[in-house]
């Protein structure tokens, strides 16, 4: 009898044994073929960017875009994992960044932590996204020495630090305020945008972007679908990346970043709506392809914040308002700013996130958040937002206005005007067609 | 740390090569430098490509 006892004691063990090391791999795997997945939002931009810009510039565009990707991949491991895992509590670090170092047991190969090497992997792609946001907007006239450190500064400091301080379970915006940002509204897209915005003023506008009455002349892209396709990859893109926004747990309900229980269908349901919302509504307000993809984008964006907790229908409005006010807000940059952001990287992911964060504050104020964190209310999505506003704006217009008295951001007019492909690319996008005498056809208006 | 793994059991972290603060310290710092010269790189690379076009 004892012995029987034991052997079952002892099978009992190697099972939960084994069934606690399947519960690892599974969440290991989860979150490896969500970075994945995410690769899809580069992709997706890659396209997007080269699409969008004139056939002279096309490749000096994607090679900006790919490095961006490239160089924020070493800076986030060399720093940016640190600043997300110490600053949660403001701009003291903890000690519990030193599980970040660069040379922590936890940033490497290790047999007994299946863990930080997936989580790493999908902040990493999620600093990645915010360097691909502001890459579109800088096209056509930015330093490629200038934009790369801009993007690094954006990727793999200040975005993380958002992070470290609005999404995660120990960040002040949560402790203090109850802020609630499921899918990164403003802590990727608010700061993204606003960071966008900052860098914009000083880096001016294409030549010919402005008549000498300040009258702003539009620039189509050299190829509308490859912008469409590459806005539909990025949309792909953004399951994975809403995916790994989701926390899974060993043997228990999924949860979000803070903590509250929720489910992968809620974000199933709603990103769905929010996504066929923001197209039908930028469908319906503009007639135009460019914007009617944008419009998905900014309708999952302005979803984003509360993702896990809209009933379907709602998140379906929310994106429907996010699609057709992208527009609006960008003739305001464009027309009355006259600030040329040559995708709408302002409107689509700067005002849509920053609604995506007041809409949260307006539906769903109330709901609780774990421990002794205030609920979720109007006052800290508005706080949340105006950090969020500020960690990308000062920064970026700081930075970018050093880069500009150095001349290390804005390429000589000479350049711009023969095409950066032609001016540093030994290579042609185009090689059987005369790109660059049709697309250099359009001449500095003053 | 504990590279070369001669036996599986028990292992935990193995940083191949960088086995010892000296050599992941070296392996670290040069993966910064080729990262910072890079960059670096990127300014010659238009600067020069500049210089040509207004050459012409």
């Amino acid at each position: 009898m004892d012995q029987q006892l034991a052997e079952l004691t002892a099978k009992v063990a190697a099972l939960q044994q084994s069934a606690g090391m399947q519960g690892t791999i599974d969440i290991e795997v989860y979150y490896f073929w969500a970075t994945a997945l995410m690769v899809l939002i580069h992709a997706g931009f890659l396209g997007y960017e080269m699409g969008a810009s004139r056939a002279k510039n096309v490749l000096a565009s994607g090679i900006k875009n790919i490095l961006a990707f490239a160089f924020i991949v070493p800076t986030f491991f060399f720093f940016g994992w640190w600043i997300y895992l110490a600053f949660p509590g403001g701009f003291t670090p903890s000690a519990d960044g030193d599980a970040g170092l660069p040379w922590a047991m936890a940033m490497g190969p290790n047999l007994s932590d299946n863990a930080s090497g997936v989580f790493w992997a999908a902040f990493t792609m999620f600093a990645a996204t915010t360097a691909s946001i502001f890459s579109g907007a800088v096209i056509e006239r930015i330093k490629m020495s200038g934009f790369v450190l801009l993007a690094i500064l954006l990727g793999s400091v200040l975005w993380i630090l958002g992070a470290a301080w609005g999404w995660h379970p120990s960040g002040w915006l949560l402790t203090d305020w109850g802020f609630h940002d499921f899918g990164c509204a403003g802590i990727v897209h608010l700061i993204a945008g606003a960071f966008c915005f900052g860098v914009l003023i000083n880096l001016g506008p294409r030549i010919g972007k402005y008549l000498s009455d300040g009258t702003a002349v539009d620039i189509p892209p050299h190829n509308v679908p490859m912008v469409l396709v590459g806005l539909m990859l990025i949309i792909v893109g953004f399951f994975g990346f809403l995916a790994a926004c989701v926390i899974m747990v060993k043997g228990g309900q999924w949860t979000n970043i803070y903590g509250q229980p929720m489910t992968l269908s809620a974000v199933a349901f709603n990103t769905l709506m929010a996504f066929a919302g923001g197209v039908i509504g930028a469908w319906a307000f503009t007639r135009d392809p460019f914007w009617m993809m944008s419009g998905g984008l900014a309708g999952i964006i302005a979803s984003a914040a509360g993702i896990d907790v809209w009933y379907p229908p709602l998140g379906f409005v929310i994106g429907f308002v996010g699609g057709a006010t992208i527009k609006t807000v960008n003739d305001g940059v464009v027309k009355v700013l006259r600030l040329d952001d040559a995708v709408g990287a302002v409107a689509v992911h700067g005002w849509s996130g920053f609604l995506g964060l007041m809409v949260v504050g307006l539906f769903a104020t109330g709901y609780a958040n774990p421990g002794d964190a205030p609920p979720i209310s109007f006052m800290g999505q508005l706080v949340g937002a105006l950090v969020c506003f500020s960690i990308g704006f000062v920064p970026g217009f700081i930075a970018s206005y050093c880069l500009k008295v150095v001349r290390l951001l804005r390429v000589p007019d000479e350049a711009q005007l023969v095409g950066l492909d032609i001016a540093e690319v030994p290579l042609k996008a185009y090689p059987e067609s005369d790109t660059a005498g049709a697309a250099g056809a359009l001449q500095p208006a003053e | 740390m504990g590279s070369p793994i001669v036996k599986w059991e028990g292992a935990a972290e193995y940083f191949t090569y960088a086995d010892r603060p000296t050599v992941l310290f070296t392996v670290l710092g040069i993966a910064i430098a080729l990262t910072v010269l890079s960059i670096m790189k990127v300014g010659r690379h238009e600067k020069e490509s500049y210089e040509k076009l207004t050459m012409k």
